[in-house]
């Protein structure tokens, strides 16, 4: 094993100053702002199903277990019937909420890279990202 | 509705506690509570535990950055293999059987318990090969010893962006984080110290699970009346195991787990084979 003695208050050069202060207090703050928007969101989504629809509740629920699964809606329709206090679509933007939390990380690294010019580094978290995309689009498709 | 609610809740809060403390993740544990004791079909399953590992993932690693121990480029350079197995994964989910997605999520759990029960033996590599130098794949990690610290390069980055590939298939097809295979493509074969790997896999099982995650949130496959409350009650589930964690005698509970894994991939595995 290859030990060498380093200065402990020395950060290692390899680790920039700018990805350390990303990595260690935009990351943890922007993950906890946007995962506890949507553990907010599903729950009211949940209240409101409670107590506006719970027979929608239990006939969605059943129709789910004997296998009618997919309720596949125009995005549009979503956002609509969210802003209209649909308790579903509440919920269906509660998920989508939640699903941005990884998505926001690699943004966050992305335009890391780009600002440090590491321009394979951009290349590779640019693929992801576009990778991340191409989920929507085959999940509309298919 | 508050009895279906309350029983997906408890159920959901269970396999995120179980999952924390047993280090494997809430997907393995959720996946056969809803097919096993909710009666869920398999899709809806992967569905939800896909939703809720990204939630977990998002809770937990709030905690791991901090720790200094993720290599971020490691991370994203393999994240090209996940993401690519994950999305194309979903979208095959949407077309094979359901006994085929059982046996698979056998078969992974089989290679959860194999990588609990391997001995570790760790290899440090001071100097790595061409194409990890070209990519930069190095860090420092303090020597266990005290006082210095070990620097470390990687090997063989294409035969870890492969398994990869292959944990990142299994996640969007099966639902589960598949941190054991990550774990094992850094560690075992791109040489890269076990306490990076982990931590590594660990920020990037979010990411692969959210890539899985859209395709189905997308196709309109996962019921918002089983994935809200399912991802809320993981999330509560693992974030309680992680504060008991430090109190509980791992060793021990290791080994209860490991024959829980055999007993739901023996269960998993006789429903796919029935299935066919």
């Amino acid at each position: 094993m290859a030990t060498t003695q380093v200065n402990p208050e020395q950060p290692s050069a390899q680790v920039s100053r700018d990805e350390d202060r990303i990595l260690r207090v935009w990351t943890p703050v922007l993950l906890r702002t946007i995962l506890l928007s949507a553990a907010a969101i599903l729950l009211f989504g949940l209240m409101l199903m409670a107590t506006t629809a719970p027979g929608y509740y239990v006939e969605h629920y059943r129709a789910v277990e004997a296998g009618h699964i997919h309720q596949k809606e125009p995005f549009a329709q979503i956002a609509h019937g969210a802003l209209a206090g649909d308790p579903h679509s509440v919920l269906t933007v509660g998920l989508f909420v939640l699903t941005l939390v990884p998505l926001g990380r690699v943004a966050f690294c992305f335009l890391l890279f780009i600002k440090e010019r590491d321009y394979t580094y951009v290349f590779l978290t640019g693929y992801v990202l576009f990778g991340l995309a191409l989920g929507v689009f085959l999940g509309r498709i298919g | 509705m508050l009895e279906i609610l309350g029983g997906l809740l408890a159920l959901a809060f269970g396999a995120g506690f179980i999952g924390a403390l047993s280090g494997l993740g809430g997907g393995v544990f959720i996946i056969p509570g809803l097919v096993i004791l909710a009666k869920m079909p398999m899709e809806v399953a992967v569905g939800a535990s896909l939703i809720s590992v990204v939630a977990t993932s998002a809770g937990a690693s709030v905690a791991f950055v901090r720790d200094g121990w993720t290599n971020l480029k490691v991370a994203m350079v393999l994240e090209c293999a996940t993401v690519t197995g994950a999305v194309t994964g979903a979208y095959l989910a949407g077309i094979v059987s359901a006994p085929v997605l059982e046996g698979l999520f056998a078969l992974m759990m089989l290679q959860a318990a194999y990588f609990s029960l391997r001995r570790i033996e760790e290899e440090v590599v001071p100097v790595g090969d061409r194409l990890a130098r070209r990519l930069d794949l190095q860090g420092d990690i303090p020597d266990s010893l005290g006082g210095g610290v070990v620097h470390y390069e990687a090997v063989n980055v294409p035969g870890g962006a492969a398994v990869m590939l292959i944990a990142g298939l299994m996640s969007g097809l099966v639902g589960v984080g598949a941190g054991a295979l990550k774990v094992t493509a850094m560690d075992y074969i791109m040489k890269i110290p076990l306490k990076v790997s982990s931590a590594t896999s660990n920020f990037m099982i979010g990411v692969t699970a959210g890539a899985g995650a859209l395709v189905f949130l997308s196709r309109g496959a996962v019921p918002t009346t089983i994935a809200a409350p399912v991802a809320l009650g993981v999330t509560a589930g693992a974030l309680t195991g992680s504060r008991v964690l430090p109190y509980a005698n791992v060793g021990l509970l290791r080994r209860g787990f490991i024959v829980i894994l055999f007993l739901i991939a023996i269960e998993m595995g006789w429903r796919a084979l029935s299935g066919i």
